[in-house]
């Protein structure tokens, strides 16, 4: 569904290149989950995945980047949103300030494409019932907390139904029942059949939801596989990109002679279990 | 944190489309300009704005914020030109030099009168229409959609970064800053933050730009509306009908009495 080969891309006026050497290829209808410490370059692949660098931000970008076997370069600006959604990471950016109700900031992408009214309303009742904002329908887009203005900004996304749909961040300001339903929600859009790419940094939850996990340090890719894989890596310490609580509570026990000082810690929730039901 | 004075209210002026309000608006403002009588003034305003804002439900609004902006400029105008008007000859009351004179009164009747229908009749649309109803409803009228979104993402971005420079000198003050009272050496404190203030807005626009364009702002398609703009047959012959009733009364006006 997405292919990036070797891409690099340089911010204008940058002197290094804020990613380099990426590899990448999503199947279709998959989750897969980016971590990496700030700054590491999550933003910026977001962007490239979505075709938007170098096309809106100027700067240099090499490599294809290919959405559905069509190279994103030679699609215009339109088309290439048509294919991939994004969600960026600050949602108050992400609301237009074109309108007045929330109701019609989440319709403000359809009314852009034409969509029929019938539809826009259909699909904007499903997709807050989805994210639980059906209340905040008639309320001013601006006046709402950080956490419902994200939710907003989701639903803005969600209700394009566009086939890959890139998640900057997504639950950055949600409580952690929002963050629950965020990733309920992906779970969803995997059902349908929509490709996810989510840049996160709660390791808990893309382990249990992800099919795969990238690590992005020193600006490129430097691990990839499934999330336990992943986490279980000798080098995760270096990535900055901290541990799963199974793995902290491991470390403490056997800091403290609960657990054997050899063997691999714990990454997940079975993984605990395993781990702490044989130490018992 | 709210940019509009819209006052909702179930009124048949609120129910009016937002094109039609503003079509009486503008004749009402060139017939009144365009007749140089006083009493045609009085006339609209009796006859029309008066009405309009008692069935709008928001007169008594509307007395008060057009009254704040009315009032010194009318105290104004009476006192400088009923005493200075140049052609002034019929004395009412001397004192010294200063003669306060008909001539003089009479031509700030006249202004006074077609701004008092100018500020009332503005205010009264601005208070019972929404902006989001009027952008929506200029751009199904063939008003540029950027151009909609510029109008109303400025007038609701406005609030929200007053709130962020509020909060970066908030952040300053915590550190141990302190705004002096002297206005230059306040001026002098304050220049430096303007420097996040402004980066921020950078990012903010560029950030901006990207979502409104992944949420198909650049699309050429026929855009639709989530919301249907109130709208009457009646009405649209209004929007008609008032214009060519507002210059029939202007001809009328050069024809028999100018
Ligand atoms: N507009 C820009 N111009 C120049 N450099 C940038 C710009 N945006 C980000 N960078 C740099 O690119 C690198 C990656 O940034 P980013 O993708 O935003 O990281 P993350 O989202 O992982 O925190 C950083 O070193 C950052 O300083
Ligand atoms: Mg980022």
């Amino acid at each position: 569904m997405i292919v990036l080969r070797e891409v690099s891309y340089t911010y204008p006026e940058a002197a290094d290149p804020a990613l380099h050497g990426i590899e990448l290829n999503l199947q279709p209808g998959s989750i897969t989950g980016v971590v990496g410490a700030s700054g590491a370059g999550k933003t910026t692949l977001a962007k490239v995945i979505a075709g938007f660098l170098p096309r809106v931000d100027g700067g240099e970008l090499t490599g294809t980047v290919c959405v559905a076997g069509r190279n994103l370069a030679e699609l215009s600006l339109v088309e290439a949103v048509g294919q991939v959604g994004l969600v960026i990471q600050n949602p108050f950016n992400q609301i237009s300030g074109a309108k007045y109700t929330v109701r019609e900031e989440i319709a403000f992408g359809m009314e852009n494409l034409g969509t029929p009214r019938a539809e826009m309303a259909a699909r904007v009742k499903q997709v807050a019932a989805l994210l639980r904002i059906s209340d905040l329908l008639d309320r001013s887009p601006y006046a709402l907390s950080g956490g419902q203005m994200q939710l907003v900004a989701i639903a803005s996304m969600l209700v394009l139904r566009t086939p890959v749909l890139v998640m900057d961040e997504p639950t950055s300001q949600l409580d952690p029942f929002g963050t629950r339903l965020v990733f309920a929600v992906l779970d969803q859009l995997q059902q349908a059949g929509t490709t996810v790419v989510i840049f996160e940094h709660k390791l808990e939850l893309l382990q249990a939801h992800a099919d795969r996990l990238l690590v992005l340090a020193g600006h490129t890719i430097v691990a990839d596989g499934s999330p336990t894989e992943v986490l279980a890596d000798e080098r995760v310490d270096g990535w900055a990109i901290g541990s799963t609580r199974y793995t902290r509570a491991a470390r403490l026990a056997r800091g403290r002679g609960l657990l054997p000082v050899h063997g691999a810690l714990p990454v997940s929730f079975e993984q605990a279990a395993a781990t702490f039901g044989g130490a018992r | 944190m709210s940019s509009t004075l819209y006052v909702e209210r179930a009124s048949p002026i609120h129910r009016l489309n937002p094109v039609t309000k503003l079509v009486a608006l503008l004749c009402l403002l060139v017939v009144v300009f365009a007749i140089p009588q006083w009493w045609a003034s009085l006339a609209v305003l009796l006859l029309v704005i008066v009405p309009a804002a008692i069935s709008s439900g928001v007169a008594a609004r509307l007395a008060r914020s057009a009254g704040q902006l009315l009032l010194p400029i009318l105290v104004v105008l009476v006192l400088v030109q009923g005493l200075t008007y140049p052609g002034g000859r019929t004395v009412l009351w001397q004192w010294g030099p200063l003669a306060l004179t008909t001539e003089g009164l009479m031509f700030a009747l006249t202004i006074g009168a077609r701004l008092v229908c100018l500020v009332l009749a503005s205010v009264l649309l601005v208070l019972t229409t929404h902006p989001g109803d009027l952008m929506s409803a200029l751009t199904e009228q063939g008003m540029s959609p950027k151009f909609a979104y510029i109008i109303s993402s400025t007038l609701q971005l406005i609030p929200s970064f007053q709130a962020r420079a509020t909060s970066i000198l908030l952040a300053q003050q915590a550190r141990g800053l302190t705004v002096p009272s002297n206005p230059l050496r306040r001026l002098g404190v304050l220049m430096p933050l303007l420097g996040p203030l402004v980066l921020g807005m950078f990012t903010d626009i560029e950030e901006r730009s990207t979502a409104m364009e992944a949420r198909g702002f650049g699309s050429t398609a026929r855009r639709t509306t989530l919301v249907p703009v109130r709208d009457t047959r009646a009405q649209r012959v209004a929007r008609w009908v008032i214009p060519v009733l507002a210059l029939a009364a202007i001809l009328v006006s050069l024809r028999w009495i100018g």
